[in-house]
């Protein structure tokens, strides 16, 4: 008996098919939105806690720039000396530091007997210690980390296939690292560094191609001098720090930060005016991305809300055009044997069906949506203020929200059918055989 | 005494109307006995559907007692009612009525929906009351696409589908010519013949040598000439 005046209700469904997708539009991209801020939500934590397994959660990058609530890093200059390090390194939630020091090249050469190879020009070198690779979780595929004094680098898999695929460069070989001051520098490729899921936050001073010891490397460089013309000082860019635990990263960050402004610092001395001391920690990144997210968030769920309002009033207003246009119909179904409840029940039906065919297109077109809104989710990580994780959200769906969002679809059918189907079930039938 | 059908006694239905209360019925009384064809006759306006609809319980009486087979309509709820009309009444209306959204076979079925039973008894009732009124090769069509005389044909097929006692047919030749509206009428002679009790109201006079009683109305009241 039920499943016949759902019949019906199908059947009389189908003579509207138009106005019934008309009709859908509005549930469709409500429960749309909600699979996409669904989708996003839950790519995105499954990113965030694949981040916090890569990156060590203490690491932090201290360098100038502008600080305030969206700091940003400006890798122009060089301010950090030897003993800001050592400083650093002593403050009670500091667990190492390590400098870091840009050199940039012109050219990487290598000697194969008679063969000469030359790279094009623009590969950056990082200057820095052994103790870079603990505090960003780097990993050395083969090979070994260099000695500091020796004439040796780490270098990527990228820079590893500077000369291309079929020549890759391996552990044990000999290069020649051409100085943008026009020195050449002899270099043995001691490691090669594992391919890492987040370049962490050597990515926001670009991908590091090849790490080297300060000496010889970055202590001969002229770039790499802070102070006057009479008294030249070795400085550093940008320094790397791990705190003593993820509890205590924000007291390292507050540390660091009283100890550079505080006049004490040589950094304070050699900084330009216009620009702040700036710490960014890992986990500010993660907190960024998922206020990109929430705000994202926000405005899908203010989108998905409406449209979900909106569908459910097209849903009501097509509803009453039916019962209405349908008047004699009711009342000789009334005449011919049909309780109010039948009555009730046909049209919820409809309505309902209305609802949960929006619900289940909204699943698809929100399951699409998804690509896009992750997309866009990636695009704004790589545009996050300066500090830059490179890894990338996947689309993870959520199966339990495509039930939820199909029963929302069906829920709002049967709240906005609700007014109309009662309307159709009051009918005096006299009155409503009399219809024209 | 005995075998009334339908008996009805001091029936009046008021309709407010503005400040005035007007009398569509007024105290009508009437007794029709189990199978008898009644030709219910009278100007427009005199009361002829407000008595059709209170003996079919689609509306109630203002005051007075209606009693259809032995069921007193004045002290049943909605539900009762429409249970009541379902069983005991199959209804022929002028425009014919049928569901537009479904096709002849479904629109004979539907009065058997809302009383229960699987479809495959329905729809086997429905086919044999399609072959009754000629139509079995127009099961799958559409109101749409049938002619006046067929949909009426199917009306009364579905007027039929509960196997009533009492069935009231308000003008149902009225949007027919006069051929088709007289095969319509031998339709409804040979429902009688097999027992069933019908009214009829008609304005056309020529309809009156169908049936074996004529009740005239004028103003909501009757005056009975045999
Ligand atoms: N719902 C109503 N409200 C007011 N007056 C009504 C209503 N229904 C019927 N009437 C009036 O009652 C009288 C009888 O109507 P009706 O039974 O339809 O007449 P007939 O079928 O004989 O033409 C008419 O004057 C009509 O205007
Ligand atoms: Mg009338």
């Amino acid at each position: 008996m039920i499943t016949d005046i759902f019949v019906m209700a199908l059947a009389a469904m189908k003579s509207y098919k138009v106005r019934t997708f008309l009709t859908l539009i509005g549930v469709i991209i409500g429960v749309a939105s909600v699979i996409m801020v669904t989708t996003a939500g839950g790519s995105v934590s499954s990113f965030v806690a694949e981040q916090f397994n890569v990156f060590n959660p203490t690491g932090m990058v201290i360098g100038t720039g502008t600080g305030g609530d969206t700091p940003q890093l400006s890798m122009r200059s060089v301010v950090f000396t030897t003993n800001d390090v050592e400083k650093i390194q002593n403050l009670p939630s500091i667990k190492a530091v390590a400098p870091v020091g840009i050199v940039p090249l012109n050219k990487i050469l290598k000697r194969d007997g008679f063969l000469k190879w030359e790279s094009r020009p623009g590969e950056t070198m990082y200057a820095s210690t052994p103790d870079l690779l603990t505090i960003f979780n780097l990993d050395l595929e083969e090979g070994t980390m260099f000695e500091e004094g020796k004439n040796e680098v780490i270098i990527s898999k990228n820079v590893a296939e500077i000369f291309g695929q079929d020549k890759p460069l391996q552990v044990g070989d000999t290069i020649y690292l051409r100085r943008v001051d026009g020195k050449t520098l002899t270099a043995k490729v001691v490691g090669i560094l594992k391919e890492s899921k987040t370049t962490t936050m050597l990515g926001a001073m670009g991908n590091p191609g090849i790490i080297c010891p300060i000496k010889p490397y970055y202590s001969t460089y002229f770039g790499s001098n802070a102070g006057t013309i009479l008294k030249r000082v070795v400085a550093y860019t940008v320094l790397l720090a791990e705190a003593t635990d993820t509890k205590h990263v924000q007291d390292a960050q507050n540390q660091i930060l009283k100890y550079l402004d505080s006049g004490g610092s040589d950094a304070s001395k050699y900084k330009d005016q216009s620009l702040d001391f700036v710490v960014i920690t890992q986990q500010y990144i993660l907190v960024r991305i998922e206020q990109v997210v929430n705000v994202i968030r926000v405005y899908i769920t203010a989108i998905a809300l409406i449209s979900l309002l909106i569908g459910a009033i097209g849903i009501a207003n097509i509803m009453f055009a039916t019962v209405t246009e349908r008047t004699r119909e009711i009342g000789t179904m009334m005449a011919i044997g049909a309780k109010r409840r039948d009555i009730l029940q046909l049209f919820l039906y409809q309505s309902m069906i209305i609802g949960l065919l929006g619900g289940l297109l909204g699943c698809i077109t929100g399951a699409s949506g998804s690509w896009f809104v992750v997309d866009l989710l990636n695009r704004s990580i790589q545009n996050l203020g300066g500090a830059i994780a490179t890894g990338t959200i996947n689309v993870i769906y959520a199966p339990e929200w495509f039930l939820i969002a199909s029963i929302v679809g069906i829920l709002i059918g049967v709240a906005a059918g609700v007014l109309p189907a009662r309307k159709a079930a009051k009918m005096d039938p006299v009155e409503a055989l009399r219809y024209e | 005494m005995k075998d009334y059908v339908i008996e009805i006694d001091s029936l009046t239905k008021t309709y407010q109307t503005g400040k005035t209360d007007f009398k569509a019925l007024n105290t009508v009384t009437l007794k029709i006995k189990k199978g008898d064809f009644v030709a219910i006759m009278g100007p427009s306006g005199s009361g002829k559907s407000t008595l059709m609809n209170i003996i079919g319980c689609l509306d109630r009486p203002t005051s007075g007692t209606v009693i259809i087979d032995g069921e007193n309509i004045s002290t049943v709820s909605d539900n009762e009612l429409a249970e009541i009309r379902g069983r005991k009444i199959g209804f022929i209306f002028q425009k014919f009525n049928l569901v537009s959204t479904m096709t002849a076979l479904k629109n004979i079925a539907l009065p058997m929906v809302f009383l229960g039973g699987t479809r495959a008894d329905r729809d086997q009732r429905a086919a044999e009351l399609l072959g009754k009124v000629g139509l079995t090769n127009w099961a799958t069509h559409l109101p749409s696409e049938l002619s006046g005389g067929q949909q009426q044909r199917i009306a009364i097929a579905r007027a039929l589908s509960n196997n009533p006692s009492i069935i009231l047919a308000d003008e149902p030749t009225g949007n027919l010519d006069t051929k088709t509206g007289e095969q319509i009428m031998k339709l409804l002679v040979a429902l009688n013949k097999e027992g069933k009790t019908i009214l009829l109201v008609t304005h056309a006079i020529a309809l009156k040598r169908f049936t074996n009683r004529v009740v005239n109305m004028l103003d909501g009241k009757i005056s009975e000439k045999k």
